[in-house]
C-alpha cells in the first residue's frame, strides 16, 4: 500500500452527496475517513429532492445505496448530530476538534426500530420537509435515515422543557434513551481536510412582490421537491397549501435572487433552469392536463441531455416557456389564486396570467456557518460568502491552505454530477497531497 | 476454521421479537415451535433484539454449541442487516453465504399490524421459504485478483495530463498515448482562458513540462490504441507507435481523455463562401498569432450548428468563448464595435455571470435572436457582409455592416471515437459523447469496471471543467491500483461448458461486458469475468441452453422457495 | 346457513433488491398496511426471473404473481429491467395461450421511494386475484387438463428457440439484424407470438404423446386440435428430434418420443 501509515486519515466536512462521494472514494483506497456531518442523517439536499434531471431518477433512491455503503464501510466513522469545533495544525498532521451534540440515545443501543419515535406525543415542524411536513420531539428525520438511531430534540422535549413523559425511554426495549447524554469532544488528527458542507436557498421573501410567506400558495422549489416526494408531508402530491386542490396551472419563477443586483445575488445558480423543467414535467405527469410555465431569462441547458430534456418539455409535454421577469405577483384573497403580472420580452406583451400556485427558483446561497468554518480552517471565502479555490481553472478544489480542499456546492452553484466529480477530485487532490507532503518529510 | 457446509445442513433459525415491533404482532414463540418442525432446521431460539450484541453473540453461541452450519434469522429487512448478520457468521467461523433472511417486520408484522393471525401465518411461510432456500446454499468465495499499478490515459490534452500527474504524484505508473505528435490537444490552439485571461501556452507548457520531467509517466505521442484486451485490473493493450513498431502494456486501469474536436459549419452563414466569416476557434488563432486586422464591426453569431435538427445539444462553452473574445478584440481594437447574436446566454455559474455583467459595460451588444428567425449573412460594399437579424428584445429588425463574422460552432465529437469505444468495449451516447454509467452519481465512471472517461469526449466543458473532471477520473483510477488487489463479487454466474453453445446471448445482454464468448478447446463457450460480474442474473434467466447458474440465487433455490410456499396450499 | 369461506388468493411476487423490495421495506417503515397473501421472494434484479419458475408457481397453485422492478431506465443494473419486461410480455402471452388470465401475473414497476404505491399495488392486485377466483376459475378445465396446460408453457418457455427471440429482440428492434435491417415492434411482437403458439402447441402435443406410439388422428383428439395442425407441428418436432416415426398404420405415420 502505498500510503497507509498511522497518520493517513481524512476529515470530510458534510454529509450530502459530494461529502459521499469524497468519503467512499477515500475509504476504497484505503484511507481511514472521518465523516462529519451536522444534522442527525448523511444525505444532504439530494435526499430531499423527489427526482433528478435529466433522467427523472427518483433521488433517494440513488442515493441511499452510497449512504449505506457509507454506514458500512470499514474505513468510514460516521459522526452525525457533530460540529467541527477547532482545527490546529498544517498538511499531513491537523488536529481537528469535534463536538458530538448529544442524542440522547445510545447510538450502540439503538436498533432503529421505531416504537420511540411512533409514541412521542409531541409533534414539531420538520426541517427536513422545510417545515412543510412534522416529525416528533425524538425523531429520525426521513424513512432512509442513516445512521437509523433516533434523535431527541431538546428544547421541545416534554421532559427537557417539563420534567415528564419520558414514554420513549419507557417503551424502549434496548434500553436506549439516555437523557443524562453529554456533548462529547474528540479530537481528530488527519493528514487532509475536505470539506463539502453544501448550500441553502436564499429566502426568496427578499423580493417581496413575489409574496413568499405572504400568499400561501407561493412555494419554492425545495418546498416543491417535498411535496412531490413520496415520502414527504402529502403523500407525493403536490397540493396548494392554502386548500389542499392539487392545482391546475403552475408558474415557476427562475432567478429568483439570482442574477441580481442589489437584491439577492448577482451570480445565476447554474440548476435552477433544469431542475424548474423537471419540476414541470413531474407536474405534467401526474396531471397531464395542466398548464405549466417557465418564466425565465436565459434558458441554461448546457449540460449533457439537458437541452433535450428542455426540448423534450416543450414538445412532449406542453410546458410554455415565457420570457420575462414577473414584475409582481398578487393574491386573489377569495381564491388565494395567483396572478402574475410580467413582460414578455420577446412578444413584448404585458400580460396576466392568473395560476393555482407559483414555485420560485431562488438563489443557491452559502450557508451561514461558512464564515465560522472558513475561520477555523483559515480558508477564504468569496466575496458571496462561498469557499473560494485557489484558481477557478487549474486548481479548482484546491484552498489557500495546502491540505484544505473544497468540493461541490460549498464552493459554488453547480448540479449533482458536477459535484460527484468535484467531490472525487477533491479525494485525488487530497492523496496527492498527502503523498508529496510525506515524500517531502521524507527527503 | 470453516465449517464443513457440504454435510447435512444443520440449519439454526434466530427469530427476532425487535421490542414489540415483531412480538406484538406476530406470535414468536409459535414461529420458532414451527421452524424447528421444519427440515434440517437443528435449533431454534427467539431473541429481543437479535442485531443488540447480545443477539449477535446467541448467533455465534448457537453455531458453535450446536454445530451450525446454515443460519437464519428472521426479522427485519437484509437490506440493512444482512452484512451484519452474515460478519457475524463469519466471526464464528461460517461461511458468511451460508446465511439467509426472513423478513417479517418491514414485510410482515409492519404492515398486517390489525391481523395478527395472519401475520403469525405468513411469518411461518416466510420461515419455511427460507429454510428451504438455506438448505441448497453453498458456500461462496470472492476471489482476489491482481491490479496492474500502472494506469493508460488515452488523450494528452489538458485533461489527459492532469489526470495522469494526478497518478503519477500519488506514485502511481501512467502511459499517455497521444495520436497527435505533440502533446497539448486543443490548449494548442487557444489563446487566451477564461475566465482569468490566462495564457493557453503558459498552462499548456507548464503541464507538458510537468508530465515531461515526471518519471512515472511515459509519454507515447503519435501513437494510437490498437487493441484492448482483458479487464479491470488486467488489461492487455497494444500500442502502435509513430515509427510503426507496437508495444504491450499490462494496464490496470484506463482513463478516456481523447476530447473533441471543432465543427466546421459548411454552409452556413457564409462560412468558407466568404473570407471574413471565420469559426471562433478561427479567431482565436488570428489573436494568438497577432494576425486580426483593425475593424469596426465585428459580430459573432452563437449556436451556428447547434441546438437544431440534428444537433440537439447546446455546447456549454461557446457563450463564454464569445464574450473572451469580445474582450480581448476590445483590448486590441477599443473602437471596435462587438454584436453577439445569441439565443440564451450560457453564463452560468457563480463566475461567469459576473464576466457577462463587464462584458456589457465594456459597450459589447448583444441581441437575442429566435432560432425560427436566424440572422441572414449577405455581401455588403467593400467586401464587408450585411447580418440582418431580428432583435427579438425590442422587436425590431436590425441590419449590421460587419467587417468580420465569427461563428460559434460546437464541439463535436472526433470520428475515431467509434474505433475506441469499440476496441474498449464501452458504449457512445446521445450525440457520440462517450456515456458514463450512470449521468447524476457516477459521472467519470463507464459501466465496464476499469475504464473512466473525462473532458470533452464526455461532454463539452472548459478547461477548468477539464481539470476538475480529471482530478476526478483520476480519483476512480487510482483505487483499484492502490490498493493492488481486487476482490470479486462472491456472487457471479457461472457457466456450464458442456451445455453452452456459445450462442453469444448472454454477452449481448451483460452490460458490464463480465460475460464473453471465448474460443476453447470445446469450440465458442462463453466466459464468465468474476471481476467484472455484479450476479443480477440477466444472462443466467435469457441463455437458451439454460447453461448458465446465479449462485445465491440459482434455479433450484429459487424454485425450492416457490414450492415451500406452495407446500401450504390445498 | 352454510358459512361461505371467503377465497383467500395465494400471492407470490418476486421483489428487486435495489427499487421494489426497497419500495416494500418503505411501505413497512411507513406503516401502510395491505392484505397479507403475498409472499415475498427477494432477487437482485428483476431480471432474475426466469420464466419458467413463474409458471412453476402456478403449476404449484399460486394464484398470482407479481414481478416488480425498477423504473424503466433507473435498473440498478442498468438494462436488466429492460430484459424483464419483454420475458414478461412473452410468458404473458403463453400464459393467455393456456386459458389463465394473464392478468394473474402482474409487472410493474416501483421505486425505492414509492412504499404507499407499493401498498396500494399489493391491495388492488389482492382484489383483482380475489375477484378472478382460484387459478384456473376462468377457464373452463378440470385440473388435470389445467395443470397440463401449465406444463407445456412452462415447457415451451424453457425452449431455444423462443428464449433466442425474447433475448434478440432489443437488437433486432432497435438497432438492425444481421442484414442490416431494423425489425418494427409490431412484426417482431407477431413473429413472437406466433413462435410461442407453434411452440405451446408442440409441448401440448409431447406432453399428450406420453410414451405411447400415436398417429397424427390419435394426438389430434387428444389435444383437440386440427390434424393438419398436428401434422405440421410433428414434422417440426421430428426436425428437432424430439418425436421420430415408429411405424405407419393404415397410410399413418406413428410417432414416438424420442430426444430430450
Amino acid at each position: 500500500m502505498i500510503l497507509l501509515t498511522e497518520d493517513s486519515s481524512v476529515l470530510v466536512i458534510g454529509g450530502g452527496v459530494a461529502g459521499i462521494q469524497a468519503s467512499l472514494d477515500l475509504a476504497d483506497r484505503g484511507f481511514r475517513v472521518y465523516l462529519v456531518e451536522e444534522t442527525p442523517s448523511i444525505g444532504g439536499r439530494m435526499a430531499q429532492l423527489d427526482k433528478t434531471f435529466p433522467t427523472l431518477d427518483c433521488s433517494i433512491c440513488i442515493l441511499a445505496p452510497k449512504m449505506i455503503e457509507c454506514f458500512r464501510h470499514p474505513n468510514i466513522t460516521l459522526l452525525t448530530y457533530s460540529e467541527v469545533k477547532d482545527v490546529s495544525g498544517s498538511v499531513g498532521k491537523f488536529a481537528v476538534k469535534i463536538i458530538r451534540k448529544p442524542r440522547f440515545v445510545d447510538e450502540t443501543k439503538c436498533t432503529g426500530c421505531g416504537t420511540c419515535t411512533q409514541k412521542c406525543p409531541v409533534v414539531e415542524p420538520s426541517e427536513f420537509d422545510v417545515l412543510l411536513g412534522d416529525r416528533k420531539a425524538i425523531y429520525m428525520p426521513f424513512p432512509q435515515a442513516v445512521p437509523r438511531i433516533a434523535t431527541i430534540d431538546k428544547d421541545n422535549c416534554l421532559y427537557f422543557t417539563r420534567a415528564v413523559c419520558k414514554i420513549c425511554q419507557k417503551l424502549c426495549q434496548a434500553d436506549a434513551v439516555d437523557f443524562e447524554q453529554k456533548p462529547q469532544e474528540i479530537t481528530l488528527n488527519v493528514s487532509a481536510i475536505i470539506v463539502a458542507t453544501g448550500f441553502d436557498l436564499l429566502n426568496p421573501s427578499v423580493i417581496n412582490e413575489y409574496g413568499y410567506q405572504r400568499y400561501k400558495n407561493v412555494i419554492t422549489s425545495l418546498e416543491f421537491e417535498r411535496l412531490a416526494n413520496a415520502s414527504g408531508p402529502t403523500g407525493g402530491h403536490v397540493t396548494r397549501l392554502s386548500d389542499g386542490r392539487i392545482p391546475d396551472k403552475v408558474a415557476f419563477i427562475q432567478c429568483v435572487g439570482s442574477r441580481g443586483l442589489g437584491r439577492g445575488v448577482s451570480y445565476c445558480s447554474s440548476a435552477c433552469c433544469m431542475y424548474a423543467t423537471k419540476e414541470a414535467i413531474l407536474i405534467k405527469e401526474h396531471e397531464p392536463d395542466s398548464e405549466v410555465f417557465i418564466f425565465y431569462i436565459d434558458l441554461r441547458a448546457s449540460g449533457k441531455g439537458f437541452q433535450d430534456f428542455i426540448d423534450r418539455a416543450k414538445e412532449n409535454w406542453g410546458i410554455q416557456y415565457i420570457r420575462g421577469r414577473p414584475g409582481e405577483i398578487l393574491e386573489d384573497p377569495r381564491t388565494k389564486d395567483l396572478i402574475i403580472f410580467c413582460e414578455h420580452t420577446v412578444s413584448r406583451e404585458v400580460r396576466e396570467l392568473r395560476v393555482d400556485m407559483v414555485v420560485l427558483c431562488p438563489a443557491f446561497v452559502p450557508k451561514e456557518s461558512n464564515k465560522k468554518l472558513s475561520e477555523n480552517l483559515k480558508i477564504r471565502l468569496d466575496e458571496y460568502g462561498f469557499f473560494k479555490n485557489e484558481d477557478s481553472m487549474l486548481a479548482p478544489v484546491d484552498t489557500n491552505v495546502p491540505g484544505v480542499f473544497i468540493c461541490g456546492c460549498c464552493q459554488g452553484p453547480k448540479d449533482i454530477p458536477e459535484s460527484v466529480a468535484e467531490a472525487s477530485g477533491a479525494a485525488a487532490r487530497a492523496v496527492e497531497v498527502i503523498a508529496l507532503t510525506a515524500r517531502k518529510e521524507a527527503q | 476454521m470453516e465449517r464443513m457446509s457440504d454435510e447435512t445442513p444443520r440449519i439454526g433459525v434466530f427469530i427476532c421479537h425487535c421490542g414489540i415491533n415483531i412480538g406484538g404482532v406476530v406470535n414468536v414463540p409459535e414461529v420458532v415451535e414451527y421452524a424447528k418442525t421444519l427440515p434440517n432446521v437443528v435449533y431454534g431460539e427467539e431473541n429481543l433484539y437479535t442485531c443488540s450484541s447480545e443477539g449477535l453473540s446467541k448467533i455465534k453461541e448457537g453455531i458453535q454449541k450446536h454445530n451450525l452450519n446454515r443460519v437464519i434469522v428472521a426479522s427485519c429487512t437484509p437490506r440493512t442487516h444482512e452484512p451484519l448478520f452474515r460478519a457475524t457468521c463469519e466471526e464464528a467461523g461460517l461461511n458468511k453465504y451460508l446465511f439467509e433472511m426472513a423478513n417479517i417486520r418491514d414485510q410482515c408484522s409492519w404492515v398486517h399490524m390489525g391481523d395478527h393471525e395472519a401475520a403469525t401465518e405468513k411469518a411461518k411461510d416466510l420461515m419455511r421459504m427460507a429454510v428451504a432456500k438455506a438448505g441448497l446454499l453453498r458456500p461462496q468465495e470472492e476471489t482476489e485478483i491482481d491490479v496492474a499499478p500502472s494506469a493508460l490515459v488515452i488523450g494528452g490534452g489538458v485533461a489527459g495530463m492532469t489526470a495522469a500527474l494526478c497518478l503519477a504524484n500519488q506514485g502511481l505508473s501512467v502511459h499517455i498515448v497521444e495520436k497527435e505528435h505533440e502533446m497539448g490537444g486543443m490548449l494548442r490552439y487557444l489563446h487566451r482562458l477564461y475566465p482569468t485571461m490566462q495564457n493557453a501556452p503558459e498552462v499548456m507548457d507548464q503541464l507538458v513540462n510537468a508530465v515531461n520531467s515526471n518519471k512515472n509517466i511515459e509519454i507515447l505521442t503519435s501513437s494510437v490504441v490498437k487493441e484492448v484486451k482483458g479487464f479491470i485490473g488486467n488489461f492487455e493493450v497494444t500500442v502502435q507507435k509513430g515509427n510503426g513498431k507496437t508495444v504491450n502494456l499490462g494496464i490496470g486501469t484506463i482513463i478516456v481523455a481523447t476530447g473533441a474536436t471543432n465543427f466546421e459549419p459548411f454552409g452556413m452563414y457564409g462560412y468558407k463562401e466568404y473570407d471574413n466569416v471565420i469559426t471562433q476557434l478561427q479567431l482565436e488563432q488570428l489573436l494568438k498569432s497577432e494576425r486580426l486586422q483593425n475593424m469596426k464591426n465585428v459580430v459573432m453569431i452563437q449556436c451556428v450548428g447547434s441546438r437544431q435538427e440534428g444537433r440537439s445539444y447546446c455546447s456549454r462553452i461557446c457563450c463564454m468563448t464569445a464574450l473572451k473574445n469580445s474582450v480581448l478584440i476590445k483590448e486590441l481594437y477599443p473602437d471596435a464595435d462587438i454584436y453577439v447574436l445569441y439565443r440564451d446566454l450560457q453564463t452560468y455559474g457563480k463566475e461567469y455571470e459576473e464576466y457577462y455583467r463587464e462584458v456589457q459595460k465594456k459597450d459589447v451588444e448583444f441581441i437575442k435572436y429566435l432560432p425560427e428567425k436566424p440572422p441572414e449573412i449577405s455581401p455588403g460594399q467593400n467586401g464587408k457582409l450585411n447580418v440582418n437579424v431580428y432583435h427579438s428584445l425590442i422587436g425590431e429588425q436590425v441590419e449590421i455592416m460587419a467587417d468580420l463574422v465569427v461563428l460559434s460552432t460546437p464541439l463535436i465529437q472526433h470520428e475515431d471515437a467509434k474505433d475506441l469505444s469499440q476496441k474498449l468495449k464501452v458504449p457512445l451516447g446521445p450525440n457520440r459523447f462517450f456515456l458514463e454509467a450512470h449521468v447524476k452519481l457516477r459521472p467519470v465512471d463507464f459501466a465496464t469496471d476499469g475504464i473512466y472517461v473525462c473532458g470533452c469526449a464526455h461532454w463539452p466543458v472548459d478547461v477548468g471543467e477539464s481539470i476538475s473532471q480529471a482530478y476526478g477520473a483520476a480519483s476512480r483510477a487510482s483505487i483499484p491500483m492502490a490498493i493492488k488487489k481486487l476482490r470479486t463479487e462472491a456472487i457471479t454466474a457461472v457457466v456450464d461448458e458442456d451445455i453452452c453453445s456459445g450462442c453469444g446471448l448472454c454477452e449481448l445482454t451483460c452490460p458490464f461486458k463480465a460475460i464473453l464468448i471465448e474460443e476453447t478447446e470445446k469450440g465458442r463457450k462463453a466466459k464468465v469475468i468474476a471481476a467484472s460480474c455484479k450476479g443480477c442474473g440477466a444472462c443466467g434467466a435469457g441463455c437458451p441452453q439454460m447453461a448458465i447458474t446465479m449462485q445465491h440465487f440459482t434455479d433450484e433455490q429459487l424454485l425450492a422457495q416457490v414450492i415451500a410456499l406452495a407446500e401450504a396450499i390445498p | 346457513m352454510t358459512i361461505q369461506e371467503k377465497f383467500e388468493p395465494d400471492i407470490l411476487g418476486f421483489l428487486c433488491n435495489w427499487c421494489s423490495y426497497a419500495g416494500a421495506d418503505l411501505a413497512g417503515v411507513s406503516r401502510f398496511q395491505y392484505p397479507p397473501n403475498v409472499r415475498i421472494i427477494r432477487v437482485m434484479c428483476s431480471a432474475r426471473v426466469d420464466s419458467t419458475i413463474i409458471l412453476e408457481a402456478l403449476i404449484r397453485g399460486l394464484d398470482g404473481v407479481m414481478v416488480l422492478g425498477c423504473h424503466l431506465g433507473d435498473c440498478h443494473y442498468i438494462t436488466g429491467n429492460y430484459y424483464t419486461k419483454r420475458r414478461m410480455k412473452t410468458t404473458k402471452n403463453v400464459l393467455e395461450k393456456t386459458g389463465v388470465s394473464p392478468e394473474r401475473l402482474l409487472i410493474d414497476w416501483v421505486s425505492a421511494a414509492e412504499g404507499e404505491r407499493f401498498a396500494t399495488l399489493v391491495t388492488e392486485f389482492t382484489e383483482r386475484i380475489r375477484k378472478l377466483g382460484p387459478l384456473g376459475k376462468e377457464t373452463d378445465l378440470k385440473p388435470q387438463q389445467l395443470r397440463t396446460r401449465l406444463v407445456a408453457a412452462k415447457e415451451a418457455l424453457a425452449q431455444e428457440r423462443i428464449r433466442w427471440l425474447v433475448g434478440k429482440e432489443g437488437e433486432l428492434v432497435e438497432d438492425k439484424n444481421v442484414f442490416g435491417e431494423k425489425v418494427s415492434q409490431e412484426e417482431f411482437d407477431q413473429l413472437l407470438f406466433q413462435t410461442i403458439e407453434k411452440e405451446f402447441a408442440k409441448r401440448r402435443i409431447l406432453l399428450s404423446m406420453g410414451e405411447d406410439a400415436l398417429s397424427v388422428k390419435e394426438i389430434a383428439q387428444r389435444v383437440e386440435a386440427s390434424p393438419r395442425e398436428v401434422l405440421r407441428n410433428m414434422i417440426s418436432l421430428e426436425q428437432d428430434g424430439i418425436v421420430s416415426v415408429v411405424g405407419i398404420e393404415e397410410n399413418s405415420p406413428k410417432y414416438r418420443r424420442v430426444g430430450e
